[in-house]
């Protein structure tokens, strides 16, 4: 009886997913408590539970299954993608000025986006390993990228630029896996470095352009293609330059204060100063639970999203802190470790996707906290309030579990 | 094609590998030297310099008429704040004389404050009046912790109470704000009704933020960089609207002891020009704080001043509906001007008899509207037929929502065969029911709103308009000032044929042997019709529609009295008086005025409509 549970079930992946949603939850409740008499904390309690559900259904769907309906799931994401844009914009076009007043229409938005993450992922695992494809045929490699870019310009245009870069990176643990040429992971690098510098300047577009060309060359498989990659990585970084140019002046802004958060000390400025102080006045043992000054006044404003990683940084200290980072560097260790002991393809593939796509939430928002990278709004995984977000990384929590119990199927 | 070699090789599982254990690494090491090496200097800052986001509530937009009168302003209200963990209990009795309360209130509120969070000051008192303010603020240096703040409130400038146009704003309910989302906090105040709820997001603004440095003991230090990076409030756009609350002030006075609706329309634009709803309320009683008792009593009043009457409801539209259905006979060339029907005052149709008011003799379409000869009519619908006439309806709005900016509406109810097949049964239902429909009686059912629509389109000549209360919307910050834009559809009536329904309608006012008499308005030419709507629970309900001037159309007008009997008689004189105070600004004949004085003239109504505000 404990060998078979041994062998089928995933007893990692599952312990630690629940312990991180039990340290989100108590993280809620200590920045929420006092606001709404703790309504989010009881709305993600209720939201932990279906996560809880959708965790159970992923980690059961046979893998076949899951193989034949990955494009369906991956279409009717698409479909939900583009429902909101459309409500979205007959709201707008009925009153054409209604979104410069700034409805809150990002945040119906935010929740397909989530489950896209997953949708995408296995889409384009599914894809990718059929028989007849390979990575490195430049049709097959177009229809991949093709998978990721429908649902990244559909949620760019929502706006939530965070997200779309979010899936960009999780594009390149996913081409890396399959088997692409380092040439294919460069000439797919490329043009994002250019098109920043382009934002940024005239002279840091060249230096990048410059960077990029160098890149090219150097890990060229033949020249032609290098020119090629060249001329579209040019292509993009003009592109990008003339299109920010016609944008309107609060357009212009929102994209320079992603790029450049010390621009703005207000917004995302202000939060990174004060997260910095939360975190390290907790020292070794914190402040104790619902005793963290800066938590409980209440100063950063929105904590319990994009920057809950403050709360056990403050009221559980440098213990505290280290126990959430272990138990994530745990997940995503252990979930490459079922990527490669996946004999399936199409598991091994999703579920470096899956872990891609939670190790760069868990690096970008921790990071952010810290003050090390730029501060574009996206939660950490289990932990930040967000429904759709919780239950879409239960789901793959599920997954992993489901491909370790499937490990020995093709 | 795929290199086993190179998918998911222990390489490729190395390298990955160590991408994510280096980057986690780095994030340790970031965390320990926050946390371990830095700790002292961000512990003292978070002691001594922790900054705190107070919310400023911006102050909402107001409301002007359409000649620039400001009708809804914002005004001051001041609650009394205890911040728990400063406060001295023992001064709980002193601060209970002062503010004329109950010391245990007093003491049960900052308890159940300090349970959430000894630092956030409670409202133990709001809308505290001027004089208790100052004898508060007189004595604040002997009661740490007690504090005042200033919200605001809806203050009403104009002698009219529209309440059911403009609305009201309350404090947001638990399922407004698990709707809204982060836009809003609790406490904070959201338009419910009206205007007040459909402009809600161009009203409300955005709230600001001041950043205020305070102690670990959650002591004030004082504000951030003198106040340098507070973010201010913008303030929410102003409404201009199309009514004229002269206008609006007068019809509510005429309303006054009736039970009823009354909507008036600029038919060029489809602007309201006045929206009355008789039984109603004050809505400066919920500006402030509502007291529950207060709610109640609004709400479980059985005349239900709550509900709107010219938007809710659905009554049959008697007589004034017979211009639809001529409409739609001359226009499907079923009719001419030259078609005439004799009325020995009643209709057989099967082994019913339907009745009319007089014996009516030889008529065509003209006198059959200035003399609302039922027969005429019954015989017409028959001709006409019901998916001819069911078309027509819908083509004049009926049965349809308008798409008016105040948000609730009902769409009325345009019976068809296949509504009657559903009630009655197949089979079940004779013409004759088609028959009733001729004259506006039976299963139809139309809202005031709707009747004034289609008063409009008569007087424009054919011209369905979107009713809007809001003309123009402008942004305070930009100074922009953005008009709402008309929505027109032509009905398709020729003008040939208009004409015969507008002579009509103008005889039916302005000539002996009309039933409209009463709308008379000195010293000009007015058309309408009149209705009674058939009510099987008591009194007929009295219609009127009709615009003025005849030649050059300004206002269109529907006016519902309910329980009054014939239309001519109650909703006839109410809807002249309207029109000619629009028209010229003022009454110049002596009028009786419900709750006034019979005979009073303009100025003693208004002062009665004062007297019902206090």
């Amino acid at each position: 009886m404990f060998n078979y549970f041994k062998e089928y079930f995933d007893f990692k992946t599952f312990a630690i997913a629940l312990c991180l949603v039990a340290i989100g939850l108590l993280s809620i409740y200590s920045a929420t408590f006092d606001i709404n008499n703790g309504a989010n904390f009881h709305r993600q309690a209720i939201w932990a539970g279906i996560g809880f559900v959708a965790l159970l259904i992923a980690a059961s769907v046979p893998l076949r299954t899951l193989q034949r309906l990955a494009i369906p799931l991956y279409i009717g994401t698409l479909l939900f993608l583009a429902f909101v844009l459309v409500v979205g914009s007959t709201i707008k076009g009925s009153r054409s000025w209604f979104a410069v007043g700034g409805l809150a229409m990002g945040r119906l938005g935010g929740q397909p986006s989530e489950f896209a993450k997953v949708f995408t992922i296995i889409a384009f695992a599914a894809y990718m390993t059929r028989p007849e494809v390979s990575v490195n045929n430049m049709r097959h490699l177009v229809v991949g990228l093709l998978i990721f870019a429908f649902p990244m310009a559909l949620i760019l245009l929502e706006p939530d630029l965070g997200t779309t870069v979010v899936f960009f990176i999780a594009l390149l643990p996913l081409l890396y896996w399959a088997g692409s040429s380092n040439f294919i992971l460069i000439a797919i690098v490329t043009p994002l470095i250019v098109a920043a510098g382009a934002l940024l300047g005239t002279s840091y577009f060249l230096i990048a352009s410059l960077i990029a060309a160098g890149l090219l060359y150097y890990f060229r498989e033949n020249r032609f293609a290098a020119a090629v990659a060249f001329g579209i990585t040019l292509a993009v970084g003009l592109s990008v330059q003339m299109v920010y140019e016609r944008m309107a002046p609060h357009q212009q802004r929102r994209i320079s204060t992603f790029l450049n958060p010390d621009a703005d000390p207000l917004g995302a400025g202000y939060n990174v100063m004060q997260s910095k102080i939360a975190i390290g006045s907790g020292g070794l043992l914190g402040k104790g639970y619902l005793r963290g000054t800066q938590t409980q006044l209440n100063y950063i404003p929105e904590q319990w999203t994009d920057f809950i990683f403050c709360v056990p940084g403050e009221e559980f200290g440098f213990l505290g802190s280290c126990i959430v980072l272990g138990l994530f560097a745990w997940l995503l260790l252990h979930g490459i470790t079922v990527a490669g002991l996946a004999r399936s393809h199409f598991s091994g593939l999703a579920a470096i996707g899956i872990t891609g796509m939670l190790t760069t939430h868990v690096l970008i928002n921790i990071g952010m906290c810290m003050g090390l990278m730029p501060v574009i709004g996206i939660p950490l995984p289990y932990l930040s309030y967000g429904g759709s977000a919780l239950v879409a990384d239960m789901m793959m929590a599920g997954l992993l579990m489901n491909f370790y119990a499937t490990r020995k199927e093709y | 094609m795929i290199e086993p070699e190179e998918f998911g090789s222990a390489s490729r599982r190395m390298v990955l590998t160590v991408l994510v254990f280096s980057a986690f690494v780095t994030l340790f090491v970031r965390l320990y030297q926050l946390q371990l090496l830095y700790h002292v200097e961000f512990g003292k800052e978070s002691e001594k310099n922790s900054v705190r986001a107070v919310v400023r509530d911006p102050v909402r937009g107001y409301m002007f008429d359409r000649n620039g009168k400001l009708v809804v302003d914002v005004g001051p209200f001041y609650s009394v704040t205890v911040t728990p963990s400063e406060f001295d209990t023992s001064n709980t009795e002193y601060l209970a004389m002062l503010l004329d309360m109950d010391s245990e209130t007093i003491r049960d509120r900052v308890n159940r404050g300090r349970a959430i969070s000894r630092f956030a000051p409670v409202r133990v008192k709001r809308d505290v009046d001027f004089k208790t303010l100052s004898s508060i603020e007189e004595h604040l240096f002997l009661m740490p912790g007690v504090s005042y703040d200033v919200e605001t409130k809806r203050v009403y400038t104009s002698q009219a109470r529209a309440p059911h146009l403009l609305g009201y704003c309350k404090e947001i309910t638990d399922v407004q704000l698990a709707r809204a989302g982060s836009t809003y906090q609790q406490g904070d105040i959201i338009g419910s009704a009206g205007l007040e709820a459909y402009y809600e997001t161009f009203l409300r603004g955005e709230k600001g933020y001041e950043f205020i440095s305070i102690n670990s003991k959650g002591h004030v230090l004082g504000s951030l960089d003198d106040g340098k990076r507070d973010i201010l409030p913008k303030e929410g756009f102003d409404l201009v609207l199309s009514a004229d609350f002269d206008v609006q002030t007068f019809a509510e006075s005429l309303m006054t002891n009736y039970r009823g609706a009354l909507v008036a329309m600029d038919p060029n634009t489809g602007g309201i020009l006045a929206l009355v709803c008789k039984p109603d309320f004050d809505p400066s009683v919920l500006s402030g704080v509502t007291p529950a008792d207060e709610w109640n009593r609004l709400n479980s009043d059985p005349d239900k001043p709550l509900f709107n009457r010219a938007t809710m409801t659905r009554y049959p539209p008697g007589s004034t509906i017979k211009m639809m259905l001529a409409a739609a006979a001359l226009q499907e060339g079923i009719i001419d001007e030259h078609y005439r029907i004799t009325c020995y005052g009643a209709f057989r149709f099967g082994n019913r008899i339907f009745k009319d008011t007089h014996i009516h003799g030889s008529t065509n379409i003209v006198e059959a509207i200035q003399k609302s000869c039922n027969v005429f009519f019954y015989q017409l619908i028959l001709k006409v037929g019901f998916d001819k006439w069911v078309e027509y309806a819908h083509r004049f709005g009926f049965g349809e929502a308008t798409g008016f900016d105040l948000g609730e509406e009902v769409t009325g109810l345009i019976p068809t065969p296949e509504y009657y097949d559903r009630v009655y049964g197949k089979g079940k239902w004779t013409l004759g029911n088609l028959v009733s429909l001729g004259i506006g009686q039976g299963e139809i059912g139309v809202s005031p709103l709707q009747m004034a629509r289609y008063a409009a389109a008569l007087a424009n000549g054919g011209i369905l308009l979107r009713p809007h209360s809001v003309d123009r919307i402008r942004n305070k910050r930009t100074n922009r000032m953005d008009a709402v834009e008309d929505t027109a559809i032509s009905i398709g009536i020729d003008k040939h044929n208009m004409d015969l329904i507008r002579e009509g309608m103008r005889r039916c006012v302005e000539s002996p042997g009309g039933t409209g008499s009463l709308a008379r308005i000195p010293g000009i030419v007015s058309a309408g019709k009149t209705g009674t709507a058939q009510n099987p629970h008591g009194e007929d309900h009295s219609w009127y529609v009709g615009f003025a001037p005849f030649n050059n159309p300004r206002i269109a007008i529907a006016v519902l009295i309910e329980n009054a009997g014939f239309g001519g008689t109650k909703a006839a004189p109410v809807a002249g008086l309207v029109m000619e105070k629009y028209l010229f600004g003022e009454i110049k004949r002596n009028i009786f005025i419900p709750g006034g004085e019979p005979g009073a003239r303009r100025d003693s109504a208004v002062a009665s409509v004062g007297e019902l505000r206090r």
